[in-house]
């Protein structure tokens, strides 16, 4: 695709997806440093695959662009291990009721950061974006029996990601 | 912790309302980065950086430059009678071609991801025109396939990379440094001799190859590419009859995570050529990708101080080794400072990719200029290991300019020419 293409088509979908795009990556980062870096990844993302971003696959492919700008932007502020500090992933339920409540979210943020794309795509539709299952399989491009199962099996991953440190 | 508590969380965090300064700085950030579409060099740099396969072939393709570099002196690794003969029909030559088959794994640094490459080439030089190399690389971690032309065209001082695939072509200059550097490589046999006289190999005796009757001869001393890599065996059979080569075999550790190996075959010998072949040929839908500002390294003792000021500057001391693979390994450090600084100095995704492009370039001139002085047999010694910026007076890097007399680059950077006594007081 020239140049000139591509700018042009770029610029109809950052004008159609930028508010879109901010609402997931703030929901998934909650952390303005973090969410500038990220949006960076995902606008740098959107030029480079701005040609499947054209048909009605596109939803599907942001929350794909999305996840993997907030994975990145997590792996940079953390470091290339992915760990997280021992305080913040110390997550049973004692310890749970210790942190405060933005300091488990950020623990969960962290964790989908680390999810695989479907589940990571799935959970964020059902519970960042409170889409229905319908809308979820339609997105997701499966049955609404397994966008349910891809958000069983999110949960669960995160479930079990959390109680490691128990 | 229990699914009703982490879906009561994520709940928390669906309920939240954008803050209005998020959207303005989304907004903001999206703006800046449409402004910057007009500014069409700079993205596509940055493309390519950011591109993973880019990077990788990026990657490969300097290690075959340097490969390709020091090919053509191989059939001249020779003090025998025998392969005496063989230089003495290679210098026959105005042009020759032969393919290449090589497999590339591991990563260049360990920030980027392992490759597993495999590239295919047809490669024709000649004295007078240059280089034209097209090459195949298959990408056996996706399967993807991609092509690749380069031309070396001495008469410009440009090397020529098309990708058709992604529909760019790259033109880099070369210094007049390299270009008379290469000219000398490629004309001047006797010069050949004497680089190769220095290389420790053995003789392998008859064998036989598609029914050809060979001699083998195989060398394991790195100094045959420069010091570029780590372990390296590399063995040559030449035809038994007409002296000519048949086949290299290659396999080179380039660093700890990275393995090349090889073979060059099918060589046709004084080729009748054409300067139109070697004219790069670019698609009209390619489009330039313009490294303003950004040539290959310069291989000079001034550019080489450059570099080692800069890495100073950056980290406080000197590289612990200078060959390029090894360097490299240590660029993965200096670079993840650097980006570390350039992220606190809230500097963007593009300021950033573009400052670490600056930085590297210098900083290679150090292993270009080491490995002339390998190639050149100018018994380089570096001592990066134990000396440092405050070492004012101790020998650094040092190498013979000639019988009894030496350079010397000290630790605070300044250069000398100095007798063989007077090194041998310095270095003990």
């Amino acid at each position: 695709m020239r140049f000139s293409k591509q700018a042009e088509i770029f610029e109809q979908v950052r004008t159609r997806y930028t508010g879109f795009l901010a609402s997931v990556l703030w929901k998934l980062t909650g952390d303005r440093e973090l969410f500038t870096e990220a949006m960076q990844y995902a606008l740098f993302s959107m030029w480079r695959h701005v040609e499947k971003l054209k048909d009605e696959t596109a939803t599907s492919y942001i929350y794909r662009i999305a996840l993997s700008a907030n994975s990145k932007a997590w792996r940079n502020r953390i470091g290339k291990n992915g760990e997280i500090p021992n305080d913040l992933s110390a997550s049973g339920e004692g310890a749970g009721e210790k942190l405060g409540r933005e300091e488990l979210a950020k623990v969960v943020r962290r964790q989908i950061s680390r999810l695989p794309s479907k589940q990571g795509r799935a959970i964020v539709m059902r519970y960042l974006e409170q889409q229905d299952y319908q809308t979820i399989s339609e997105t997701l491009g499966c049955s609404k029996a397994g966008a349910r199962s891809n958000v069983a099996r999110a949960l669960e991953t995160l479930k079990s990601k959390m109680a490691v440190s128990d | 912790m229990n699914d009703d508590r982490i879906e009561k969380i994520l709940t928390g965090i669906g309920g939240e309302e954008v803050p209005a300064d998020i959207q303005k700085i989304a907004q903001e950030t999206a703006n800046e980065f449409s402004k910057s579409l007009n500014q069409p060099p700079k993205i596509h740099l940055l493309e390519l950086i950011m591109r993973s396969r880019t990077i990788k072939l990026a990657a490969a393709a300097v290690i075959l430059i340097a490969v390709l570099l020091g090919l053509p002196f191989l059939p001249n690794g020779a003090a025998s009678v025998g392969l005496a003969d063989v230089l003495a029909k290679v210098e026959q030559a105005r042009a020759f071609m032969y393919k290449m088959n090589m497999k590339v794994t591991g990563s260049v640094m360990g920030n980027m991801p392992a490759m597993d490459m495999d590239m295919t080439s047809t490669v024709i030089i000649s004295n007078d025109f240059g280089m034209k190399m097209e090459m195949n690389m298959t990408d056996s971690n996706s399967g993807e396939i991609t092509t690749q032309q380069m031309y070396v065209v001495p008469e410009d001082k440009v090397v020529v990379m098309v990708m058709p695939e992604q529909k760019r072509f790259t033109r880099v200059e070369f210094s007049d440094d390299m270009v008379a550097r290469m000219k000398k490589q490629n004309n001047d046999p006797r010069e050949m001799i004497r680089q190769m006289l220095g290389v420790k190999y053995s003789e392998l005796g008859k064998s036989e190859i598609d029914g050809v009757e060979v001699d083998g001869f195989e060398t394991t001393d790195p100094a045959i590419l420069g010091g570029t890599t780590g372990d390296i065996k590399v063995t040559l059979w030449v035809d038994s009859v007409t002296w000519l080569p048949v086949l290299i075999e290659m396999d080179m550790a380039m660093n700890e995570q990275m393995r090349m190996k090889g073979t060059i075959y099918d060589y046709e010998w004084d080729v009748p050529v054409d300067k139109v072949e070697f004219e790069p040929v670019i698609p009209e839908d390619c489009e330039a990708v313009e490294i303003g500002g950004v040539k290959l390294p310069e291989m000079t003792e001034e550019a080489a101080i450059e570099g080692f000021k800069l890495v100073a500057e950056l980290t406080g001391r000197y590289p612990k080794k200078v060959n390029m693979m090894d360097l490299m390994q240590e660029l993965e450090t200096i670079m993840a400072e650097q980006m570390k600084k350039d992220r606190a100095e809230k500097m963007t995704e593009t300021e950033r990719m573009t400052k670490m492009m600056e930085t590297m370039q210098p900083i290679q001139s150090i292993s270009m200029f080491y490995m002339t002085l390998v190639q050149d047999q100018n018994e380089p010694a570096y001592y990066g290991e134990t000396v440092g910026p405050d070492d004012a007076e101790a020998v650094l890097l040092r190498w013979k300019i000639s019988e009894g007399q030496y350079r010397v680059i000290f630790g605070d950077l300044s250069a000398l020419d100095v007798t063989a006594e007077k090194l041998e007081e310095l270095e003990n």
